[in-house]
């Protein structure tokens, strides 16, 4: 509906009068409609749509209707549109004491002045996305997705929580998809390239570069059906079969070709590249030694995957070369990331000392290894910024015909763990209390979007997540069944630090308060899971914005208690809660003490965690590294670590410099930007949000902890 | 000393049956799904790992752990002598073929 244009000059008074006498399909007022078309102004349509959307009465909307055409004819507008006309109707359902009617009839949309701003002003919620027409495409879509997420996939009492900062619902802007997922590269090589209106399908892949091809593609699509990380199993063994026949510069060659393809894929979803994990053993994983490997053309190769150690080493050697030498200016990639399993069977592995020396030749260098820290029987995959899927009985069973290991986490929500303490002034009963209430809630919500999901995926393949509906191998792509609910915590140093009076780094007394707040999270996750046959699991969620997030909301409705304990500065809101059960960054702790006491707390988060020790400009020896990666797996509990350099590239002279610098040390320019890692991935810090940037400012930096 | 253990576990009943554990001054934390300060108190020890395979665990006041069953058998028989209080012979070891002797 849209711009009404009185044709003659009259008194509000006779129009009034004239208004409510006429049929209003007369009026000769043009509405310029949401369809984008102009149309006669029809009373009748306000009517059709409070029936249509709302469940009010006939008589209650011929009603409204008259009034608006009251109103409107009254007023002296020269345009008027259909969402004005809306917003009239809601007006009056709220004037009417009709909440839910008004509601149902909500109309989502953008104000001008935003759009505006979105166009030209870079969005830093997430630094993974570019500032261009296809992230403010993203932005824009996202905002109508956020909206109708909380009015019409959440209950008030959940988007409420959301909104004051309770709890944090991720990627609501993504409310139609999962949130990430982990896959094997069998699935392609089995089934080819054959997604659903595709417009040409593909035969298994018979080379290596097409079969790159393949991931890549693959990977797009599922970028754009889920919101998150999308990881891959075991790559450099999935790919060993194709790698007899090229020589060991064709290896590096096509190892080269995999990290640039993801590093350069900023042509994706708007304009974000795919956040993509490879996850990469030096071994043959034991559940995967005496699985028959699949070959070019999808065949089987008539060996088993345990035969192809050395092919997969010799690409694993590869993908770590290119690491080491960086971008074409020498930057280190922030995609994929490289997740290294650290196992048992790693250390009794032929060469497994050269590979760790390599691997943290360019932790040292450029930064780009995880350490995965898989103990005893333990089995997983990893992805996102520290996201793990720990392999269960029916998991190893699916390993036998690995296409079939995928998997998804549907929705990630994050409590706010200093609000609560603020809230139960140091009574610990109030405390867990509302703990507990707060894990519901979050429980709720999961089981909100999974009903919605369920509701998207039964359209199958004619609906909306028809790649998720796929079915070749006899299952849909995405196993709902088996999908994990995550749950993840911001800011429990400062829960500690209001209830205790002492930060985690403080006192042994601390970390053992910090541990039940946990097992009471992990305890209450289990209790509803098994009360609602779902699987909830507590995971160190990034936080990227979130942090930020719940540190300026605090600031704002409980200043009082938020200010003593908000990190950060406060005078330039950089403001943040410390990441999940991360202790003060700022803290002054050797980094194997780091590791050790926040390692702790990472077997009782089941989905995963990690520990970051910032390297700053420091580049220790890849022997010290060594020996401290040796020492953190078999003496700490520390699920994952990653050491984390900074850079200072030059936009003028295109180098790259070790450390943060203000000017470029080569030419001296100041067209400068730093790079290094925010939450679980590496990005320039011109893209970082306000909190993230308090953060860098307070890192503890290792400088000479290593090579001494 | 902390005796780590579970309702289900049939390896920590043939324990509590044969030792007078609180005589003896041995902590027996519970790891049902009711206390969460049980469950930190083993995260603390760095044990979670641990008992998701097997239970019992005894933690030494040395904060060193023990989790074969005979070691912690002959540990405890060696307190209970100390502290003068009296202990059941060793029987035959429970079976726990359900699994029940692991935290969950």
């Amino acid at each position: 509906m849209g711009v009404v244009m009185p044709l003659k000059a009259e008194t509000a008074q006779a129009r009034t009068h004239q208004v409510v006498n006429e049929d209003s399909t007369d009026i000769a007022l043009f509405v310029r409609s949401s369809q984008d078309d102009m149309i006669g102004w029809n009373r009748q349509r306000i009517v059709d749509a409070l029936l249509r959307e709302t469940f009010i009465d006939r008589d209650t909307a011929e009603k409204i209707s008259r009034d608006i055409e009251v109103t409107i004819q009254a007023g002296k507008v020269k345009t008027i549109t259909g969402p004005l006309i809306r917003e009239m109707v809601n007006a009056k359902l709220l004037e009417m004491g009709l909440e839910e009617a008004r509601r149902m009839h909500t109309r989502l949309g953008v104000p001008l002045y935003d759009v505006d701003q979105l166009l030209v002003q870079h969005n830093k919620e997430n630094a993974n996305v570019p500032h261009g027409p296809e992230a403010t495409n993203l932005t824009l879509a996202e905002g109508i997705k956020k909206e109708y997420a909380l009015l019409h996939v959440f209950t008030p009492d959940v988007a409420d929580a959301h909104l004051s900062g309770d709890l944090h619902l991720h990627d609501l802007g993504f409310i139609d998809r999962p949130y990430c997922s982990g896959q094997s590269l069998e699935y392609i090589k089995k089934f080819g390239l054959n997604l659903p209106h595709a417009l040409s399908m593909a035969k298994p892949a018979k080379h290596a570069e097409v079969l790159l091809a393949h991931m890549v593609k693959f990977a797009a699509s599922l970028q754009s059906h889920f919101a998150g990380a999308i990881g891959w199993d075991a790559i450099n063994l999935f790919y060993a079969p194709y790698l007899e026949e090229l020589s060991d510069d064709g290896v590096k060659q096509l190892a080269q070709m995999m990290i640039y393809e993801f590093s350069q894929q900023a042509v994706a979803r708007g304009g974000q590249a795919i956040f993509s994990d490879v996850n990469i053993y030096w071994e043959v994983p034991k559940h995967f030694v005496d699985v028959p490997a699949i070959g070019p053309g999808g065949v089987y190769t008539g060996k088993t995957y345990g035969e192809y150690e050395k092919q997969a080493q010799r690409f694993a050697w590869a993908l770590f070369e290119v690491y080491k030498e960086g971008d074409a200016a020498g930057r280190p990639f922030f995609f994929p990331k490289p997740l290294v399993h650290i196992t048992e069977k790693f250390f009794k592995t032929d060469g497994h000392m050269d590979f760790l020396h390599h691997i943290c030749e360019v932790a040292s260098v450029k930064g780009n290894t995880y350490f995965v820290f898989d103990r005893g029987d333990t089995a997983k995959i990893s992805e996102c910024c520290r996201l793990s899927f720990k392999l269960e009985a029916s998991d190893l069973e699916d390993a036998k015909q690995p296409w079939k290991m995928r998997y998804s986490a549907l929705q990630n929500i994050t409590i706010n763990l200093p609000r609560l303490a603020f809230q139960a002034q140091g009574d610990d009963t109030k405390l867990f209390l509302l703990l507990t209430e707060k894990l519901q809630l979050a429980a709720k919500a999961h089981g909100q979007k999974k009903k919605f999901i369920e509701r998207l995926m039964s359209l199958g393949k004619g609906g909306p997540l028809s790649l998720l509906a796929m079915d070749l191998d006899g299952e849909p792509y995405l196993k709902l069944h088996r999908c994990s609910y995550l749950i993840g915590m911001v800011g429990l140093n400062e829960l500690i630090r209001v209830h205790l009076g002492q930060e985690l780094h403080e006192s042994d007394e601390s970390i053992k308060f910090g541990l039940k707040v946990i097992a009471h999270m992990n305890i209450v996750c289990s209790k509803l899971a098994e009360a609602m046959d779902m699987k909830f699991v507590l995971e160190q969620t990034p936080a990227e914005s979130t942090a930020f997030r719940f540190a300026k909301l605090d600031l704002a409705h409980f200043n009082t208690e938020a200010e003593k304990v908000v990190q950060g500065n406060r005078g330039k809101g950089e403001v943040y809660y410390s990441n999940s059960t991360l202790f003060n960054v700022g803290a002054n702790m050797s980094p194997i003490s780091r590791v050790e006491k926040e390692g702790l707390f990472h077997p009782l988060i089941e989905a995963g965690s990690i520990t970051h020790i910032w390297l700053g400009e420091a580049q220790p020896d890849k022997e010290a590294l060594a020996g401290f990666v040796i020492n953190v797996f078999k003496h700490t509990q520390n699920d994952q670590i990653a050491f984390s350099p900074e850079f200072t590239a030059c936009i003028a002279c295109g180098k790259t410099s070790r450390g943060l610098s203000e000017s470029c040390p080569y030419c001296q320019s100041k067209d400068v930007d730093g790079i290094t890692r925010i939450t679980g991935y590496f990005t320039k810090i011109s893209s970082w949000n306000k909190g993230k940037l308090g953060e860098l400012h307070d890192r503890y930096r290792n400088i000479d902890r290593f090579n001494n | 000393m902390t005796l780590f253990t579970k309702d289900d576990c049939v390896l920590c009943a043939q324990l509590k049956k044969q030792f007078d554990l609180s005589a003896m001054d041995v902590q027996v934390e519970v790891l049902d799904n009711n206390d969460a300060g049980a469950l930190a108190h083993l995260a603390w020890h760095g044990l979670v790992e641990r008992a998701r395979k097997t239970l019992p665990i005894l933690v030494l006041d040395d904060s060193s752990a023990l989790h074969e069953f005979p070691h912690i058998e002959s540990r405890l028989l060696e307190r209970a002598a100390r502290c003068g209080v009296a202990a059941r012979r060793p029987g035959k070891q429970a079976g726990c073929e359900s699994g029940s002797c692991a935290l969950r």
